[in-house]
C-alpha cells in the first residue's frame, strides 16, 4: 500500500482551513456607533474565528478613542477658560466651582464609559484567547490517528454544524448545541441572531432594520460590491408606487430625488427604470416594471442582506461545513457506495469494520451527486479468493466468519453478502494487481 | 501561531493593565481635589485653577498614549493574523453542490445529534425546521399561488419518533453498562437481537456474556477482587448461560473454566489476558455500539463526523488542486472522479478498491471488474480492448484465454 494513500501525517498550518475565511486584510472602517458596539460584543462567530472577534476589538478601541477625545476637547478648553476668567476676576468661585464640577461630572461619565468598553475588549481578548488556544491544541497533535486530534476534530464539527444552524436560521437549536458542548467562546452567536433579524425582517417586507444597520455601517459599506442601501431605498421608492395614490407619488417623487439620485453615476439604468415605473400600474405585464413590482424582490433583498452583511464581517458565503462535506463526502466515496451489487451494510468489511459513512443512510443521498475519489492502487483483503458466485474474500477471515456463525457445516463457507453456502474446496484464488 | 500567541498575550496584558482608565479616575481626582481647594478657600481659586493646566493636559497626553500603545498592539497582532493566514483561501464556491440538498444536510444534522445522545437539541432542531417551513409555506401561500410542493422536502424525510427511540434504548444501554457496570440490558438486546447479529457474524453475545462472568468472578458490585463466592457466582453463570454457546465457542468457554485453577495467581498466569484487561469495558460498549448502529444500517461513527474529518484533510489537497489549474488554466477532466488522490487515514477506507493494473481506472457497476480464467482480475472495458472478440494472452501471465471464460466478479 503505498504510503502516501494513507497517510496520517498531521499539518496543522494547512488543516487551520476551517478557521478562517480570508486572507485579505480588512480595512474596515471602524467608525460605528456605541450603540452597535455593544450589540456585537457579546458574541462572535465561529468561522473567522480569530478574525472577527479582533475585527470587534477595533471597533471598541475606536470607540473608546472617540470619547476620549470628545471629552478633551470639551474639558481642556473649559479648564482654560475657567481658568482665565477667575485670573481675570471674571467669575465668583461658585461660577468656577460650577465649571469644575461640571468637568468631574463628564470625566466620570467617560469613565464609565471607558469602563464599559474596556470589560468588553476584556470579554473579547478573553474569547480572543480561548480560540487560539483551541487551535494552539491542534498544533501539539503529532497525528492524524492521534485520540487527541479526534476530539479536536469534534469539536470543530460542533462548531461547523452551530454555524450551519445559525446561518439557516435555526437559532434556538445552535445556542443550545453550543451550550451544551460548551463551545460558546467558540462560536459568534450574536452576530449571527443579528443577522437572520434582519434578514427576516427584510423577508417580510419591512425595511427598517436593514436601513439602520446600513447607516451603521455605513463608511464600510462604501467598500461593499453589492448596492445595498440603494436596492433598500428603490425598495420603499417602489412601495409608495405600489399604492397608486397621487399624493404617494409626489412623496416618492421627492424619496427618489432624496435617496435614489446621489447614485446616478452608477446606478442610472435602475433610476430610469424607476422614474418609469410610475408610468405602470402594480398589474403590469411590461418588463422590467412588471419584476420591479414582484414581490419576490423582498427575498432578493434579504439574501442581498445577508450577503453583505458577510462579506462585511469577512464571512464565508457559503457554511463551513458545506466546505467541510463536499470535500469529505468525495474524499471518501468509492464507486462502490452507490452500486447495485455491493453498496451499505453488504459491504465484504461489514463485519470487521463498521459501515462506510457514505453508505450509511444519512449521507448516501447526499452524496449521489458528487464525485469519487481517486485512486491508483487497488486496496482489498490480504490473500483475496473468489467464490463461485462471483464474490472475492479474504480467506482467512472468510473461513472464520463461517466458523463463528455457527450454522455452517465443517468444509463448508458461507457468503456473509448473499448468504449462499459453498464448499470450501470451491474457493478459488484471485490475483489482484 | 507562536506569533498571534505572543502578540495576543501582549496585547491582553495591555489591555488588563488599563492604565487610560487609572489616568482618567487620577484626572478625575485632580480635579475633584481642586474643587476642594477652591471651595475651602475662594480666594485661591486663580492660582488653583492656573496650576491645574498642565497636569489636566498631560493625563490627557498620557491616556492618548496608552491608547496608542493599545493601537499598536492590535495593529501588530493583525500583522501576526494576516502573516499566519497568509494564501489560505478558502475553496471557491463554484461546486457548492451542497446548498440545493440544504435538507438533507439538515437530516444528516439531526440524525447525527440523535446518536450523539444530543436528544433535546434534537428535538429543538426538528421544531425549528418544522416551524420555519411552516412559515415559509405561508408566506409563499400569501405571497402567489405558486407550486410550492417540490420545495417541501417534506419531514417524514428527517428521522422520526422511532430512530430516536431506537437511540435512547442504546444510550439506555450503553448508560447501564459504562456507568453502572451492568451488563444484562446489553445482553438482553443481544439475545433479542440474535438472528440478525448472527448473520453478521457477530460475537457481541459471547462477548457480553465473558465480560459477564469476569465481572461475577471478580466479586460482582463489590469487585474486591477474586474471592471464593466471586468464583462461585461466576461457575453458577457459566452452568447457567454457557452451554448454548458450547457449539461455537467451545475454546473459548474452556479458555474461562479452566482459569478457575489459576484462581490465586491469576495475574501471573495465561489468563492474566482474559481476567485483567483494563480496557474490556469499553472494548464491549465500543462492540455493542456498532452491532447496534449496523443493524439499524448506520455507520459505528457519525458519518458526518468522518466526513468532516476526513472534509479537513482533503480541502489542502483540493485547494492546491485549484490553485494548480487556475495557474495552468486547465479543466477538471474526469467528471465523476476527484482528479487527485488524497491521502486519508487507513481507518477511513471502509471499501475494497479495484484499480484496472491496465487501464488504472476504478470499476463501477458499469465497468465491472472481470476475472480471467489465470485468477488475474481486469475491467470490462480493457478486457474488450484487449481481446478484439478473439482468444488473447493475459497481461500479467503467459495464459490464453477467451473472452467469453472471463467471469464478472463483485469486490
Amino acid at each position: 500500500m503505498a504510503a502516501e494513500l494513507t497517510s496520517t501525517r498531521l499539518n496543522a498550518e494547512n488543516h487551520l482551513l476551517l478557521v478562517i475565511t480570508t486572507s485579505r486584510s480588512l480595512p474596515l472602517s471602524l467608525a460605528c456607533p456605541r450603540s452597535l458596539d455593544t450589540n456585537l460584543i457579546a458574541s462572535f462567530q465561529d468561522q473567522p474565528l480569530l478574525r472577527l472577534p479582533h475585527e470587534l476589538a477595533r471597533r471598541n478601541f475606536k470607540s473608546v478613542q472617540r470619547l476620549v477625545e470628545r471629552e478633551k476637547e470639551y474639558v481642556l478648553p473649559a479648564l482654560k477658560e475657567t481658568a482665565n476668567a477667575s485670573l481675570s476676576n471674571n467669575q465668583t468661585a461658585d461660577q468656577a466651582l460650577a465649571a469644575l464640577d461640571a468637568m468631574i461630572s463628564r470625566m466620570q461619565g467617560l469613565k464609565r464609559k471607558m469602563e464599559n468598553l474596556h470589560q468588553e475588549e476584556k470579554k473579547i481578548q478573553d474569547q480572543s484567547r480561548k480560540r487560539i488556544q483551541h487551535l494552539e491544541r491542534l498544533h501539539q497533535i503529532p497525528s492524524l490517528a492521534d485520540v487527541k486530534y479526534d476530539n479536536w476534530a469534534r469539536v470543530r464539527l460542533d462548531r461547523l454544524i452551530v454555524d450551519h444552524m445559525l446561518r439557516s436560521g435555526y437559532t434556538e437549536s445552535a445556542q443550545q448545541l453550543a451550550h451544551e458542548k460548551g463551545i460558546e467562546d467558540l462560536v459568534d452567536l450574536n452576530v449571527f441572531v443579528q443577522c437572520q433579524r434582519i434578514a427576516e425582517s427584510l423577508r417580510c417586507g419591512e425595511t427598517k432594520d436593514a436601513l439602520q444597520w446600513c447607516g451603521e455601517n455605513k463608511a464600510a459599506l462604501k467598500k461593499s460590491q453589492y448596492n445595498l442601501e440603494f436596492e433598500l431605498r428603490l425598495q420603499q421608492y417602489i412601495e409608495m408606487v405600489r399604492t397608486g395614490h397621487k399624493e404617494k407619488f409626489v412623496g416618492a417623487m421627492v424619496h427618489a430625488k432624496r435617496y435614489l439620485a446621489p447614485y446616478i453615476d452608477t446606478q442610472s439604468m435602475e433610476i430610469h427604470r424607476a422614474a418609469g415605473l410610475l408610468a405602470f400600474p402594480p398589474d403590469t405585464k411590461a418588463e422590467p416594471y412588471k419584476s420591479m413590482y414582484a414581490l419576490e424582490r423582498w427575498a432578493y433583498l434579504s439574501d442581498l442582506f445577508v450577503r453583505t452583511h458577510h462579506e462585511l464581517l469577512s464571512l464565508s458565503s457559503r457554511p463551513l461545513l458545506h466546505i467541510a462535506l463536499s470535500a469529505g463526502l468525495s474524499a471518501l466515496k468509492t464507486p462502490s457506495c452507490h452500486s447495485a451489487y455491493t453498496s451499505s451494510s453488504s459491504n465484504s468489511l461489514s463485519t470487521t469494520t463498521s459501515v462506510c459513512p457514505i453508505c450509511s443512510t444519512e449521507l448516501n443521498e447526499l452524496a449521489r451527486n458528487m464525485p469519487y475519489a481517486h485512486h491508483t492502487k487497488s486496496y482489498v483483503e490480504n490473500d483475496p479468493i473468489v467464490l463461485p458466485n462471483g464474490r472475492i474474500y479474504g480467506q482467512q477471515r472468510l473461513l472464520e466468519m463461517s466458523k463463528k456463525v455457527g450454522c455452517v457445516e465443517a468444509g463448508k463457507v458461507k457468503d456473509p453478502t448473499t448468504g449462499e453456502v459453498f464448499n470450501e474446496s470451491d474457493m478459488k484464488k484471485v490475483y489482484i494487481m | 501561531m507562536e506569533l498571534v500567541q505572543k502578540e495576543h498575550d501582549r496585547l491582553t496584558r495591555k489591555i488588563t493593565a488599563a492604565q487610560g482608565l487609572k489616568t482618567v479616575q487620577s484626572t478625575i481626582d485632580l480635579l475633584q481635589s481642586a474643587r476642594n481647594a477652591i471651595a475651602a478657600d475662594p480666594s485661591q481659586a486663580a492660582i488653583t485653577l492656573a496650576k491645574l493646566q498642565n497636569p489636566v493636559k498631560s493625563s490627557f497626553d498620557s491616556i492618548n498614549d496608552s491608547l496608542k500603545e493599545t493601537h499598536s498592539g492590535l495593529n501588530k497582532y493583525s500583522k501576526s493574523l494576516d502573516k499566519l493566514f497568509k494564501d489560505r483561501p478558502l475553496p471557491s464556491t463554484e461546486h457548492d453542490v451542497l446548498s440545493s440538498q440544504e435538507h438533507f444536510i439538515n437530516r444528516a444534522i439531526a440524525m447525527h445529534l440523535l446518536r450523539e445522545g444530543q436528544f433535546s437539541v434534537a428535538t429543538n432542531f426538528l421544531n425549528e425546521m418544522a416551524n420555519k417551513k411552516a412559515m415559509k409555506k405561508q408566506r409563499e401561500a400569501g405571497l402567489s399561488a405558486k407550486d410550492s410542493a417540490a420545495s417541501l422536502s417534506d419531514l417524514d424525510e428527517v428521522p422520526s419518533g422511532e430512530v430516536k427511540e431506537q437511540f435512547t434504548t442504546m444510550y439506555g444501554i450503553l448508560d447501564q453498562l459504562q456507568d453502572k457496570n451492568n451488563l444484562l440490558p446489553a445482553i438482553q438486546w443481544s439475545r433479542d437481537n440474535k438472528e440478525a447479529l448472527e448473520a453478521r457474524g457477530s460475537n457481541l453475545e459471547f462477548e457480553l456474556c465473558r465480560l459477564q462472568f469476569v465481572w461475577l468472578f471478580h466479586g460482582g458490585q463489590h469487585q474486591q477482587g477474586p474471592s471464593p463466592g466471586g468464583r462461585q457466582a461466576a461457575l453458577e453463570y457459566a452452568r447457567r448461560e454457557f452451554h448454548s454457546f458450547l457449539p461455537r465457542y467451545l475454546r473459548e468457554v474452556q479458555q474461562l473454566l479452566g482459569a478457575m485453577a489459576f484462581c490465586p495467581n491469576l495475574q501471573d498466569s495465561p489468563y492474566k489476558g482474559i481476567f485483567h484487561n483494563p480496557s474490556a469495558w469499553s472494548d464491549v460498549a465500543h462492540s455493542f455500539t456498532r452491532e447496534f448502529c449496523s443493524l439499524l444500517g448506520l455507520s459505528a461513527d457519525s458519518p458526518l463526523y468522518v466526513a468532516a474529518t476526513a472534509g479537513a484533510i482533503a480541502l489542502p489537497t483540493l485547494l492546491k488542486l485549484q490553485t494548480i489549474m487556475k495557474a495552468k488554466r486547465t479543466e477538471w477532466t474526469t467528471e465523476n472522479e476527484l482528479p487527485v488522490e488524497i491521502p486519508l487515514p487507513p481507518s477511513y477506507l471502509f471499501h475494497s478498491i479495484f484499480v484496472c493494473p491496465v487501464s488504472k481506472e476504478q470499476t463501477t457497476d458499469e465497468n465491472p471488474p472481470m476475472m480471467m480464467p489465470c485468477g488475474h482480475v481486469i475491467a470490462e472495458e480493457s478486457l474488450k480492448r484487449l481481446c478484439k472478440g478473439s482468444r488473447f494472452k493475459c497481461p500479467y501471465c503467459p495464459n490464453e484465454s477467451h473472452p467469453r471464460e472471463a467471469r464478472k466478479v463483485f469486490l
